[in-house]
């Protein structure tokens, strides 16, 4: 349900514009009077999000489109990522926890879902059927710390 | 982005600035896979620079260490911004590569 204050960027699926995104959330977070560090993990969980849209969605095709549905209440900051690209399979958005692997056991992919899951205190995942994407993310604000 | 590297006798020092993201990370990919089979030494990668930093960049500077790896190299990164050493610990790779906190 939108809200008067929330805020609504549509961006194209170009990974040169992801910095644009991270610029409009870094502001968004700075009002919200996050703490730094919280708001350099939102970025980056959020960035991830519209990467993995970018990427698997639209299998790094420029001209779709990324929605990013910002908001807030009192007691939390929810974040929504939709695309109409490709839907991920289910597998794709499972719960992964993070590991502390070995040196030799590292592999170089499959990080961003962690990091989603890792910074927000709730995920949704809801792949459409036949077309798009969509990833809700929340975190609850617990006080001035965060 | 920008990515320079430096070859001197002892090693191959790969210098990044800006932020790597899914955008710019290719590139940094192809400096440090380019590096590291031709270094004579060992292989830094410098980011003392780097602003921000997303999970295909740390993808990157594992492919890296497994490459030197491979090619018995020593590789480190050099001087890590808070950025790098944010997404790292929050990945639970913090440990997982060599970091030389002085440049």
């Amino acid at each position: 349900m939108a809200e008067p204050d929330d805020v609504r960027l549509v961006v194209s699926s170009d990974p040169q514009l992801l910095g644009l995104i991270r610029g409009v959330l870094q502001t968004w977070l700075e009002v919200l009077h996050l703490v730094p560090e919280r708001r350099s993990e939102i970025v980056l969980a959020v960035d991830e999000a519209c990467s993995n849209a970018i990427r698997h969605a639209y299998r790094g095709r420029a001209d779709g489109r990324v929605e990013l549905v910002l908001s807030r209440t009192d007691e939390w900051v929810e974040i929504t990522v939709s695309d109409q690209g490709i839907p991920c399979p289910a597998e794709c958005a499972e719960y992964r926890p993070l590991s502390r692997p070995a040196a030799d056991e590292v592999t170089p992919g499959g990080l961003g879902v962690k990091l989603i899951y890792e910074v927000f205190d709730e995920v949704r995942f809801c792949p459409g059927t036949t077309r798009g994407n969509c990833v809700t993310m929340r975190l609850r604000r617990g006080g001035a710390a965060r | 982005m920008k990515v320079e590297t430096f070859v001197t006798a002892d090693e191959t020092r790969v210098v990044v600035t800006g932020d790597v993201d899914l955008y710019s990370s290719p590139e940094l990919r192809k400096a440090v896979l380019a590096a590291v089979p031709r270094a004579k030494g060992a292989v830094g990668v410098d980011l003392g620079g780097v602003s921000y930093m997303d999970s295909s960049g740390v993808a990157t500077l594992v492919e890296g260490l497994r490459s030197a790896k491979e090619h018995d190299k020593a590789f480190a990164l050099v001087a890590p911004s808070p950025a790098v050493l944010k997404v790292l610990e929050l990945a639970r790779l913090d440990s997982v590569f060599e970091v030389r906190p002085e440049r």
